[in-house]
C-alpha cells in the first residue's frame, strides 16, 4: 500500500498532478486546485491509501509539483 | 503644480501594502488566490481580505488593482469568475488581465480591466483592440522611448477611448527586475523545473550563472563573468522626465515578491521625482540622491531597459542582492507611548547602539525608519543593549505588538552599479 498526501492550500492548479496521475487526481472547477481523488481530511490536509500499482506515477506527480505540497510514503502492513 | 502621474506600487503582504500608502502610491496592485504571475512567491491575499484592502486604499485615496494574468485554464474560470465578482462588490478598481476570458467577464460585469503586461501590446493597433476591454494599457517593457511616444500621441489623434469614456491610459514598468523573456513570456522554469512562470511559479532559474559547454570539445565558456540569462534591475529615475514626456501616466514599480523597506523606498523615490518634475525642480543634485537611495534596497544592479535604444540587455554579475544596505533583525514591538512618542521593542537577536539606523516594518505600521538617539533599558540610559533586554526609543511614528525591528547595517556585497 502507499499513502498519499495533499497540502491543498498551497496549490496553484497548474493542473501538472492530473496529467501525470489522472486516475487520482482532478481539477475542481469550484476553486481551480486539484483534488486527491477519494482522499479524505481536514484543515486542508486530505490522505488516502491505495495499491502499490500508483506508486511510480504519483511518486512523478509528487517530484514535479511546483509547490511540494504532495506526498507519497510506503505504507509497511503489520504481521 | 500637482503632478497627474500615478505611482502604481506592488503589494505583496500587508506590510508592503501598508509601506506603499504611506509612502503615497497612488495606486497598489495585489494578487488574490493563486490566479496571478506571484501565486508562489509572494503571501497572496485572499478574497476574504478584499473589504480590508480596498478600505486601506479608500483611507489613502489610491487605487486598487487585483492582478489576475496568469494563463488560464478550463479550470480556473469559476475561480475567476468569482474573484472579479468579489472585486466588484468590494470596490476594487480594476483587474490587471491578459486572458481573454477575464477581459470578457469583467467586461460583463462592468469591472474595470488593465492589461497586463503578459499580453504584449508593442503597437498602436494592438491597443485599439483593447480599448474595447480596457481604460490602461501596460506596453512592453521592450519598447524604446520613442517607440512609446509615438503610441501615446497616435491614441490622442485617433482618439482612442476605453469603456470609461476617457483616453486610454499608456502604463509602463518604471522599476524592479526585468525578465529575459519577452514580456515574462518564459518557459524556463517549465522546462527545467516543471514550474510555470505563467501560472506564477516562476523559480528564476535564469538568476544563476551559467557556464556554455562546446559538446563536441567539452571546452567550457564563462561569458564575461556575467550572469548571462539574468537581466539587471530596471532603474528609471535619472530619466523619468522624459518617460512623462513619452506620454506615459502611470508608472508601475515590480515587486510583489519585495519586502517593505523596498516597496517603501521605491514609492517614495518615485513619487518624490515625479512631484519634482512637475514643480521643475527636478536636478542632477536629487536624481544622484534618489539612485543613491534605490541602491540601499533590493536589486541586482541597476540599468536603464532598453527605453534609451539600447537593443541588448545588461546583465547582472551576481546571484545576490546589490543593495547597499541589508537588514539585520533585532526584535519585535511591544508598546507605544504617544504623548513623549517612544516605542518599547524587546530585543531578541543581536545587539543595538547609540546611533543605530532601524528600520520597522509590520502589518499595519508599513515601513517606519529611524536613527537611535537615546536608548533606554529599565529607565536607565545606556548606550547598548542586547538580546533579552526590552528597550525604549524615542520613535515620532505609532509602532505597534504586530512590528519587527531591524538595524540597517552596511552590506559586505552590496555596491550601487
Amino acid at each position: 500500500m502507499i499513502r498519499i498526501i495533499h497540502l491543498r492550500e498551497k496549490c496553484i492548479g497548474c493542473n501538472a498532478c492530473v496529467e501525470l496521475a489522472p486516475d487520482r487526481w482532478k481539477m475542481s472547477k469550484k476553486d481551480g486546485k486539484s483534488v486527491l481523488v477519494d482522499g479524505e481530511g481536514h484543515n486542508g490536509i486530505y490522505m488516502t491509501l491505495v495499491g502499490d500499482d500508483e506508486l511510480k506515477k504519483n511518486q512523478i506527480a509528487a517530484k514535479m509539483c511546483p509547490t511540494n505540497i504532495i506526498k507519497v510514503e510506503k505504507v509497511h502492513k503489520k504481521s | 503644480m500637482k503632478p497627474t502621474i500615478e505611482i502604481m506600487s506592488p503589494a505583496g503582504s500587508w506590510e508592503a501594502l501598508s509601506s506603499a500608502l504611506h509612502a503615497g502610491a497612488d495606486s497598489i496592485y495585489f494578487g488574490v488566490e493563486q490566479l496571478n504571475m506571484r501565486a508562489k512567491s509572494s503571501n497572496n491575499f485572499t478574497v476574504d481580505n478584499l473589504p480590508k484592502v480596498a478600505e486601506l486604499c479608500a483611507q489613502y485615496n489610491a487605487k486598487s488593482y487585483i492582478t489576475l494574468n496568469t494563463i488560464m485554464y478550463d479550470h480556473d474560470l469559476q475561480l475567476m469568475r468569482n474573484i472579479v465578482d468579489a472585486a466588484k462588490a468590494n470596490g476594487i478598481t480594476a483587474v490587471i488581465a491578459s486572458d481573454h476570458a477575464v477581459l470578457m467577464y469583467a467586461k460583463k460585469k462592468n469591472m474595470e480591466v488593465h492589461i497586463s503586461t503578459q499580453t504584449n501590446i508593442t503597437n498602436i493597433e494592438t491597443i485599439e483592440f483593447f480599448s474595447v476591454f480596457a481604460d490602461v494599457v501596460v506596453l512592453s517593457r521592450e519598447l524604446s522611448l520613442s517607440q512609446v511616444s509615438d503610441i501615446t500621441r497616435e491614441i490622442k489623434r485617433r482618439n482612442i477611448f476605453g469603456p470609461s469614456g476617457k483616453l486610454i491610459q499608456v502604463e509602463v514598468f518604471a522599476h524592479g527586475a526585468l525578465c529575459m523573456a519577452v514580456s515574462g513570456k518564459c518557459y524556463l522554469s517549465l522546462h527545467s523545473h516543471f514550474s510555470s512562470a505563467n501560472r506564477g511559479a516562476c523559480i528564476q532559474n535564469c538568476r544563476r550563472d551559467y557556464i556554455v559547454t562546446d559538446k563536441e570539445t567539452g571546452y567550457e565558456l564563462e561569458i564575461d563573468n556575467e550572469f548571462i540569462i539574468s537581466a539587471k534591475d530596471l532603474c528609471t529615475i535619472s530619466f523619468l522626465d522624459k518617460i512623462i514626456a513619452a506620454g506615459v501616466e502611470v508608472l508601475k514599480i515590480e515587486g510583489r515578491g519585495r519586502s517593505a523597506d523596498y516597496v517603501h523606498t521605491t514609492t517614495k523615490c518615485y513619487k518624490e521625482a515625479v512631484v519634482s518634475i512637475a514643480d521643475g525642480t527636478y536636478t542632477q543634485e536629487k536624481i544622484q540622491r534618489w539612485t543613491e537611495e534605490l541602491s540601499t534596497v533590493y536589486n541586482r544592479g541597476f540599468w536603464d531597459g532598453y527605453y534609451l535604444g539600447r537593443m541588448m540587455g545588461e546583465w547582472s554579475n551576481s546571484d545576490e542582492s546589490h543593495a547597499t544596505k541589508r537588514k539585520v533583525y533585532l526584535g519585535k514591538g511591544l508598546n507605544y507611548f504617544d504623548k513623549p512618542k517612544i516605542g518599547y521593542f524587546k530585543i531578541e537577536a543581536q545587539s543595538i547602539n547609540v546611533g543605530d539606523e532601524i528600520i520597522i516594518t509590520g502589518p499595519t505600521t508599513g515601513y517606519v525608519h529611524a536613527v537611535v538617539s537615546e536608548l533606554r533599558v529599565n529607565d536607565i540610559l545606556v548606550q547598548q543593549a542586547s538580546k533579552g533586554d526590552c528597550v525604549t526609543i524615542p520613535i515620532e511614528e505609532v509602532i505597534r505588538p504586530s512590528d519587527s525591528i531591524y538595524k540597517l547595517v552596511e552590506s559586505r556585497t552590496g555596491n550601487s552599479k
